[in-house]
């Protein structure tokens, strides 16, 4: 077992900052994603942990050890791809005891390590096969069986679930989090969906353009993001944002648009004033925070789509787009006039210059 | 109607036309295996009469001037020397080739474009340099040291041959088996050589077939005693009277190894792995 920091770690490609100084502690056990779009970094920092890269600046350390300079081969982790990158031309059997092979492990153990990985996986039947004979699920299982049999210290998975169809992804997603937590060994994993990084991930490090914007548990990204960009990435349909100023009267904290004016609850009024630094903030809204039918706000229904577990509806306030979550069912029409209402308590307010949030 | 008659014309047309082409060419593989098993010629094209006589020299010495050899000498020199030549030839480029496609080091474009320029190069140009180098290193008149040097005329379009084999490896192949325990050298060896069969086929054909056909280097570089299909063919031409049917004979057993080559390396050039899944 082994814990993970990442100190000050920087990858640069010439000018290019792929990774700029993240600082990140992973500890033993711990199931991590590394969530972010493309180009965030995500991956150079899953290679530069792997020991491909060496990093530009900073360390890469295995429980307290520094291992920029160790290679790959000498790290003892376990790795699958995305594109699960098996030997094309081994059976099944030969690609899960080549890192025995390579290690030197005698023969008469490949077998019962290997049926052991195996049957874990259930890929057992498959041992004759070789790669092109299998489908993306079964040899993504291999791939899997590859990087275990090892036993590894570290697993590291670069965006496992992305070549499977969506049904399977939800399958194996709830399989793989089963199994990492059965066999307890570190994980580190990357996606760029952040649904896969909410659902399976113990804590997830989101990152953009290279810097780690917050990390935290699935539900600390949720109902608190940092940034801006956390808040807009993490949820579907996204949170709604809209630029709105502060007002103080009579020592309450208002938030207003052109469109409505609302105080702000006591709690939130409280962090506000020692957070901002200018009036200009811009206020996120979840889709389902807000509620239809009652409240001061008045708003026009632009479109609804019924997704049957809940329906999405589209409304205008004036020039504002607001997307709210409203139960099944829910019967509206077209250019109707509507009141609704924020869940007080669970609203977000960023600030519009360094886009941080206000609220923590 | 008309428009059939027209759709009919412009198939013999270009039947017509490519047979025109064809026709100088299959006129002289057609009279080459006449000769060869013709035992007397009409107007010196048309054979009275079929048989093996040409091919006496078989199990008989083949003399010219005083000296003489066997057609197995000279096939079994060639073959020394062909082999040897394509087996440097494929392990340096195989080498070459893995370490410029995969490894980032300084100069690695400059190296490129060099190699290519010296495949411009013509080889008899390095005739003179080439003497010199095996005097001094004791490699003259010598069929290994000889080889070499003929080797060296096909490494540099040889090595982009293999970069482009290993170019197509995708690159995650391998990071996994260096996750899995292997240095360079195992990566190259243990999993891309074994994914690039076709391509260490297809260098060694390239390499063999040269240094098969290879007669300036042979001529200058080996002793006259040491004679290879190539020399000894160009001698039986030196003499006074030339026997045509003897040497279309010569030269048909001179076609055969490279053809058996051939058909024994077909199956691995048309075995190409392949790689699953998005983005390799």
């Amino acid at each position: 077992m082994m814990r993970i920091s990442l100190h000050n770690l920087s990858k640069y490609f010439g000018d290019v900052k792929a990774v700029d100084e993240l600082t990140l502690q992973i500890q033993e056990g711990e199931f991590v994603a590394l969530l972010g779009p493309s180009g965030c970094g995500k991956t150079t920092t899953l290679l530069t942990i792997a020991g491909f890269y060496r990093p530009t600046k900073g360390e890469v350390r295995f429980s307290d050890r520094v291992v920029n300079d160790l290679p790959p081969r000498e790290r003892n982790i376990g790795m699958v791809f995305q594109s699960y990158a098996l030997y094309p031309h081994m059976r099944v059997f030969d690609n899960i005891t080549f890192p025995l092979k390579i290690k030197k492990v005698p023969k008469k153990h490949w077998g019962t390590k290997a049926t052991e990985v195996a049957k874990l996986l259930e890929i057992a039947d498959l041992m004759d096969r070789v790669p092109g004979q299998l489908s993306g699920g079964q040899q993504q299982r291999v791939a899997l069986a590859r990087s275990l049999v090892k036993e590894p210290d570290l697993l590291l998975l670069d965006e496992p679930l992305s070549n499977l169809d969506a049904k399977l992804r939800i399958t194996m997603r709830a399989e793989l989090k089963r199994l990492q937590k059965d066999l307890g060994i570190t994980t580190i994993f990357v996606t760029h969906d952040q649904v896969e990084a909410m659902t399976m991930a113990d804590r997830i490090a989101l990152l953009e353009g290279g810097r780690l914007q917050q990390v935290g548990s699935p539900e600390e990204l949720y109902d608190l993001p940092a940034t801006l960009f956390v808040a807009g990435f993490i949820g579907t349909p996204p949170m709604n944002f809209v630029e709105v100023s502060l007002e103080e009267v009579e020592g309450r904290l208002f938030v207003t648009t052109e469109h409505f004016r609302f105080p702000l609850s006591n709690g939130i009024a409280q962090k506000v004033h020692r957070m901002a630094t200018s009036r200009e903030v811009v206020l996120g809204v979840r889709p389902e925070d807000i509620t239809i039918g009652q409240g001061k706000i008045e708003g026009e229904v632009y479109v609804v789509e019924p997704l049957g577990r809940d329906t999405l509806v589209t409304l205008r306030i004036g020039a504002l787009g607001f997307k709210v979550l409203a139960p099944p069912r829910f019967r509206v029409a077209i250019g109707e006039r509507v009141q609704l209402a924020f869940s007080m308590e669970r609203i977000q307010l960023f600030d519009k210059a360094t886009e941080r949030s206000l609220l923590l | 109607m008309w428009a059939r008659a027209r759709q009919w014309w412009n198939k013999v047309a270009s039947y017509l036309v490519l047979g025109a082409v064809a026709a100088p060419f299959l006129t002289m593989y057609v009279s080459f295996f006449l000769r060869a098993f013709g035992k007397r010629m009409y107007l010196g094209v048309v054979p009275k009469e079929f048989g093996f006589a040409n091919f006496q020299f078989l199990w008989r010495p083949i003399a010219w001037g005083l000296e003489q050899t066997t057609v197995w000498t000279a096939l079994g020199n060639t073959v020394f020397f062909a082999v040897t030549s394509a087996l440097a030839v494929t392990i340096i480029c195989m080498l070459a080739g893995y370490a410029l496609s995969r490894i980032e080091f300084r100069g690695k474009n400059f190296f490129l474009v060099l190699q290519l320029f010296l495949h411009a190069v013509p080889g008899q140009i390095l005739l003179i340099a080439i003497f010199f180098l095996l005097f001094y290193i004791k490699l003259l008149h010598k069929i290994p040291g000889v080889a070499l040097a003929r080797a060296s005329l096909e490494i540099p379009l040889g090595i982009w041959m293999a970069k482009g084999f290993f170019d197509g490896i995708p690159w995650d192949v391998e990071r996994s088996a260096m996750i899995d325990g292997c240095t360079r050298f195992q990566v190259w060896y243990r999993v891309f050589l074994p994914l690039v069969k076709p391509g260490i086929a297809a260098v060694f054909i390239w390499g063999f077939l040269f240094a098969w056909h290879d007669f300036i280097y042979v001529y200058t570089l080996l002793p006259g005693t040491i004679k290879l299909m190539s020399t000894l063919i160009q001698s039986l031409l030196a003499t006074e009277v030339i026997d045509y049917g003897y040497l279309a004979a010569l030269s048909l057993i001179y076609m055969i190894p490279p053809l058996l080559l051939f058909v024994f390396l077909q199956r691995a050039l048309l075995r190409v792995p392949v790689f699953g899944g998005k983005g390799v």
